[in-house]
């Protein structure tokens, strides 16, 4: 008698279709590891190998071989030597701040690290340029409300516009809007603005040694330096003046530590004899990358450290690296933050670049925190309970940011 | 390299026969009227350009710490080989796993032995576990840890590994070697080998007790009563695990069930054994861990 196997299979419908759209295996867990037996070495045992034999063979051990090295240099297949073989490979580490660095205590850090006194606010007499009737833009509200509605509803064929795209455009459409000063302030003649640049600067404090590096974004730079803000006596009462510290948290939070660095690396982006080599103003964005998303005070951090390193490197260049306790012409950046609606101005003296102990005189920097240029810019009413609450358009101007904005484009020109 | 697996995956197909997986071998019964489905998957699927490393889940294979989340795979209770091995898991929202670092007392690389402060800087919800978890900021690195009940941002906690002579009046948050600490605190994140890193009481709103000091041990309750000898040099938190009123949430209905990735259980009626019921016994015998080898004897 035969036994008749049923062997059921799965409906047509059921069959099980092999996914060619995802590449990777859909399984969560991974299976046991098994620990490969151990190889024991006797030395002075040779091994007999299947080497010779051309072919697998059980019971002889696996040959090992040299690892093979081209013969030539093929810069696709470079491998990098580790960190301790490099030619620049040194023990202490190296701080280093970059432009996607976001450091934990923010302001109060970015002072630390620079030895800098933050105060908020700007200074009046900066504040009062702009009240000038000769240093404003005939209808200038008007103008600056056209730059917004331009920026917020007109540059686009869909809805709208996006964050990175807006603020890009309302910045360039002020600097556009100052710079149709010139006829009657030829010193903003003497100016260019350049992007990407690479910035290095390296100082060091207490025994770390700090740098940095990177791109900050839009630089306006002139051919005249910035005159001093703050008279000497306030700068030698700088040398009162005690730093934050933020006990436990300690200062080098967050910055990228390298092994392999340059020391005494500085470089203001250009080379040579650049027809502009004077830091004006640092113009920052808001980057689009998801990886480094900069809260407001790791947005300002970002503006100090790289002011900073602007007028450090511009220092080393005037003066050498040796650090100095009080630089006879201080010098002064400035720098102008936005998000699309919300401004940062900062305005930066170094006094010193002898930072390496905590006393003595310090930088100086007078940060406006939150400046709103307008309230709501909507492409649709706010509408709660079938009352409109935010019209669209453009709602809650506010002109005094504008001047701000005018009057630190024309500190130097005016 | 890529093009290169490309275009040796698609030779292999053309060149040899198809491979046939005995799952997709197709017996179509053919009846009278009805269609042989034509498109039959014969193919040997082949690996495209996507990253190897997401072939496999490799969430407990990183070496390096990071305060990033990680995402991770569902495994809806199936193991390796693809049957469930826990029923009743599935589903629910992603996940991200945010690394915490169980072990308390773990030195920055140069500054071995001596305690050390931190600062709390966000406490937030974890989406993996019923605490909340905080982290931790101190010198030059960051951490995640399981906060306890009254930790708010700001904090300062310290971190000890010190036994002094004098009992030490410990402040909610700080971590200290069982033997520096008075009887009958309430603690959490209890290590039962000293450098192990905390296995027991990490679960919302529990806490243990420490009973009594018998010389270089200490035994502690745990929440379900049990007590367990380990050795004083064994660090733990002091206070409640946060989240405390965890165990008296509703969860309303079974939708909300399913969010947490909590499958229905069958619903055929069984009867219940000898396990069912209330059982009033005594307390098992106090689990020794002293005597087992700890990590400093390798």
């Amino acid at each position: 008698m035969t036994l008749i196997c049923k062997r059921k299979y799965p409906p047509s419908s059921l069959q099980t279709r092999r996914n060619l759209r995802v590449s990777h295996c859909f399984a969560a867990r991974v299976p046991p590891q098994k620990k490969p037996r151990e190889k024991v070495e006797i030395p002075g045992l040779e091994m007999v190998t299947y080497g010779d034999r051309m072919h697998y063979v059980p019971g002889l051990a696996k040959p090992v071989y040299p690892p093979w090295e081209m013969s030539f240099k093929d810069p696709r297949y470079y491998r990098s030597p580790p960190a301790q073989e490099m030619a620049l490979y040194k023990d202490k580490p190296c701080y280093v701040f970059n432009q996607r660095t976001s450091i934990l205590e923010g302001v109060r850090q970015a002072a630390w690290l620079t030895k800098t006194h933050v105060r908020p606010g700007l200074l009046p007499h900066l504040v009062s340029l702009a009240a000038k009737p000769e240093n404003q833009l005939p209808d200038q509200d008007e103008r600056v409300q056209n730059a917004i509605k331009h920026s917020r509803f007109w540059d686009t064929t869909e809805p709208r516009p996006r964050k990175e795209k807006y603020s890009n455009t309302l910045l360039l459409n002020l600097l556009h809007l100052c710079a149709t000063l010139q006829p009657t302030h030829p010193a903003v003649g003497r100016r260019i603005l350049a992007e990407n640049y690479s910035l290095a600067a390296t100082w060091k404090r207490g025994e770390d040694l700090f740098q940095i590096r990177g791109r900050n974004g839009l630089l306006h730079c002139s051919m005249d330096p910035l005159p001093r803000i703050c008279g000497e006596q306030e700068v030698l009462e700088t040398s009162d003046q005690v730093l934050e510290s933020f006990y436990p948290v300690s200062p080098t939070i967050d910055l990228q530590q390298v092994s392999v660095y340059k020391e005494e690396m500085n470089c203001t982006g250009f080379r040579g004899e650049y027809p502009y080599p004077h830091a004006h103003t640092l113009y920052f964005l808001e980057t689009s990358d998801p990886n480094c998303q900069l809260r407001p005070e790791q947005f300002r951090a970002k503006m100090i450290m790289f002011t900073f390193g602007n007028a450090l490197a511009r220092a080393h260049k005037l003066y050498g690296t040796q650090p100095q306790s009080l630089l006879e012409r201080p010098i002064t950046v400035q720098a102008v933050g936005t998000n699309g609606r919300i401004f940062q101005f900062l305005v930066f003296q170094l006094n010193t670049t002898d930072l390496s102990g905590d006393d003595g005189i310090k930088n100086q920097a007078w940060l406006d925190e939150d400046v709103e240029l307008y309230d709501f810019a909507k492409v649709r009413p706010f509408i709660k309970r079938k009352e409109v609450k935010v019209p669209a358009g453009l709602a809650g101007y506010k002109p005094e940011t504008f001047s701000k904005f005018l009057a630190l484009y024309l500190h130097g020109a005016a | 390299m890529a093009l290169s697996c490309l275009t040796r995956a698609l030779r292999s197909l053309t060149l040899s026969q198809p491979a046939l997986l005995s799952s997709q071998t197709p017996v179509v019964q053919l009846k009278l009227g009805t269609l042989v489905p034509s498109t039959v998957s014969q193919c040997r699927g082949f690996l495209t350009t996507a990253s190897l490393k997401h072939n496999r889940a490799y969430l407990k294979q990183l070496d390096k710490y990071t305060i990033r989340p990680i995402g991770i795979k569902k495994s809806g209770g199936r193991d390796h080989t693809g049957k469930i091995r826990t029923r009743g898991i599935g589903g629910g929202h992603k996940q991200k796993h945010r690394w915490v670092d169980f072990q308390r007392l773990r030195y920055e690389p140069n500054k071995e032995g001596q305690p050390f402060e931190e600062k709390v800087v966000e406490v937030r919800y974890d989406p993996c576990r019923s605490a909340d978890i905080a982290l931790l900021a101190g010198g030059n690195r960051k951490r995640w840890i399981v906060a306890t009940e009254k930790m708010q941002a700001g904090d300062i906690i310290k971190t000890s590994g010190v036994i002094g002579r004098m009992a030490v009046s410990a402040n909610e948050g700080d971590a200290y070697p069982l033997g520096a600490l008075p009887v009958g605190t309430l603690v959490n994140n209890l290590e039962i080998q000293p450098g192990r890193g905390s296995k027991y009481i990490r679960a919302a709103g529990t806490s243990g007790v420490l009973l009594r000091k018998v010389n270089g041990t200490a035994i502690v309750q745990l929440p379900s009563k049990q007590q367990v000898q380990v050795l004083e040099t064994c660090i733990v938190t002091v206070g409640r695990v946060s989240n405390i009123d965890h165990n008296k949430r509703i969860i309303g209905k079974a939708g909300r069930n399913r969010w947490l990735g909590i499958r229905p259980s069958s619903g055929l009626w069984k009867r219940k054994g000898g396990w069912a019921g209330r059982k009033i016994k005594p307390l098992p015998p106090m689990k020794n861990y002293v005597n087992l080898p700890s990590i400093s004897a390798n």
